[in-house]
């Protein structure tokens, strides 16, 4: 029971839908494709353009023979690492298991190519974040 | 492909455009928020090659 005139915000209700749409569904979609749960949000030319941001941005981390960051053993920044880039959803996937990617340290654009890749799935994480807002009608 | 230069501004590119669409809505804001972003990291990064000039960059690191 809140006390007249508190400021408590209203509680969030118990299920995944919206009427902007299912939260799980968009949250799923949107880390799986990049841009795919803002095209789920009815935001379709912003979905389309953050998945051609991100897909270049893996392209061109893949063209340079960048490191596609999977865990090493005593190196726990990798976890990290390997987290930011599994962000880019199942481009990842493909790139690691499909495609048996690894990367080629003696490339002249390793390191360029290793940030490339990396920043792909960071962004990838914050659209996911921007579908959840979006869904739970905390932004427009 | 592979200059330096190109691919800090390819980068610098992707990154304030990315930025620009996910927190701003209006073409004036959108303009100026890509602006200073995309000026920030071309214009900061070479400003830090500039303050690195000076210092030799010594031979190369070996391959583990």
């Amino acid at each position: 029971m809140s006390e007249p005139g508190s400021t408590t915000a209203p509680p969030l209700p118990q299920t995944a839908a919206s009427p902007r749409g299912n939260a799980v569904i968009a949250v799923l979609s949107a880390w799986l494709i990049p841009g795919l749960g803002h095209i789920y949000l009815k935001r379709r030319l912003r979905g389309l353009a953050f998945f051609v941001l991100v897909i270049a941005s893996m392209l061109i981390g893949f063209r340079l023979e960048g490191n596609l960051y999977q865990v090493v053993p005593g190196q726990p920044l990798t976890i990290l690492a390997t987290l930011g880039s599994m962000g880019m959803g199942l481009p990842y996937f493909l790139l690691r298991y499909g495609l048996h990617y690894q990367g080629n340290i003696m490339g002249a654009g390793y390191e360029y190519g290793t940030a490339f890749l990396l920043t792909a799935g960071l962004m990838n994480l914050l659209l996911v974040l921007d579908a959840w807002d979006i869904v739970r009608g905390k932004k427009e | 492909m592979l200059s330096h230069f190109l691919l800090m501004v390819l980068y610098a590119l992707i990154v304030s455009l990315f930025f620009t669409l996910l927190w701003r809505r209006g073409r004036r804001e959108q303009t100026k928020l890509f602006l200073q972003i995309f000026l920030g990291m071309v214009g900061g990064g070479l400003l830090v090659a500039w303050l690195m000039y000076p210092f030799p960059s010594g031979p190369p690191a070996p391959i583990p």
